[in-house]
């Protein structure tokens, strides 16, 4: 199968775009993708032996933009990851690359970053709880006149002088529930958002 | 896609094209699994077949990402084959898992199906 320059140009530009929009997902499988597109395009631009500027022009029409093509490559393959793991360290991996493509995937991010970290602090206080009995758990601060602030402690350093431990021995159930049910709810957030993400993106024509 | 023929204002007609959009969107899955059911096929093929043995129209930027999910919930996996017009192709064939899913699927489009097709047959004598 013979191809013309300038056809062979259209196509790598097509899929240098696409390429370029891959860049979320790792290297062998990016590769993957364009290769089977670049074998489709020939095939469907040259179907009558020789491959044509525009057998390609109308093979790239029907694949679509670039842009689009690689945008559904990246939610699906978010929402399939997402599907399958629990894990709270693949969905926050999925969650970067979706950050990186829009607004709503960076405050999902950040939404589970802070649940995600606050759940590990106090599952951390619960653990410590043990080697650190009088300055590790939960602290009432006085903040100024009449403020308060609290103050979750790990219990490295001396204790703060005016301030006053709430839970006592009660952070050990308290902390290992209260941020095990963030981890869970956060994990549980972050899939329902993907989730939610996908079936609201305008369904390409059929 | 076939005229849905309805008549009235255009916001209905533009639901009821959104709707159909849906319903053939939720069977592409299904259509796939089904097309590979005998024999592994590369992109190109799939989509010849979907449109061939199916009134599914199939847009090519469609079936690409879709086959890269089934691949990832492991349903198909693929190889690459040299073919003689010089370039390799990707071939994708049905696991275990896929087979099973596809049969399962096929089981509640039979189901789904039968039990529309009771509360449909009504309108079918009211438009005769």
């Amino acid at each position: 199968m013979t191809m013309s320059d300038d056809a062979q140009h259209r196509m790598e530009a097509y899929l240098g775009r696409l390429r370029q929009r891959l860049r979320g997902l790792n290297d062998h499988d990016a590769r993957e993708i364009v290769e089977e597109l670049r074998s489709h395009i020939k095939d469907k631009a040259g179907a009558s032996g020789e491959v044509s500027s525009v057998g390609v022009d109308a093979a790239l029409a029907a694949l679509g933009s670039p842009e689009e093509l690689a945008s559904q490559y990246m939610t699906d393959h978010l929402l399939a990851r997402a599907e399958v793991s629990r894990s709270p360290v693949r969905i926050l991996e999925s969650l970067f690359r979706w950050a990186s493509l829009s607004l709503a995937g960076f405050l999902v991010l950040l939404t589970s970053l802070v649940g995600y970290f606050l759940g590990i602090v106090f599952i951390l206080v619960a653990a410590l709880k043990s080697f650190h009995p009088r300055t590790a758990g939960v602290w009432v601060l006085p903040d100024g006149a009449d403020e308060f602030m609290i103050s979750i402690r790990l219990g490295f350093g001396t204790a703060p002088p005016a301030g006053k431990e709430v839970l006592g021995w009660w952070i050990i159930p308290i902390g290992v529930g209260a941020g095990c049910a963030l981890v869970m709810l956060t994990t549980r957030f972050a899939i329902w958002c993907v989730r939610q993400y996908r079936t609201s993106r305008a369904l390409p024509p059929c | 896609m076939q005229d849905i023929g309805v008549s009235g204002a255009g916001g209905d007609q533009e639901t009821a094209d959104k709707w159909e959009v849906q319903l053939r969107k939720g069977c592409i899955e299904l259509a796939i699994l089904a097309a590979l059911w005998h024999e592994k096929l590369y992109g190109l093929e799939i989509l010849r077949r979907l449109e061939s043995d199916s009134d599914l129209i199939v847009s090519e930027g469609t079936v690409y990402p879709l086959l890269s999910r089934l691949k990832a919930l492991g349903w198909v996996k693929s190889e690459w084959v040299e073919s003689d017009a010089g370039h390799p192709r990707k071939y994708y064939a049905l696991t275990q898992t896929g087979r099973k899913r596809a049969l399962d699927m096929a089981a509640m489009w039979a189901r789904f199906s039968s039990s529309m097709s009771k509360l449909l047959a009504p309108l079918g004598k009211g438009t005769k």
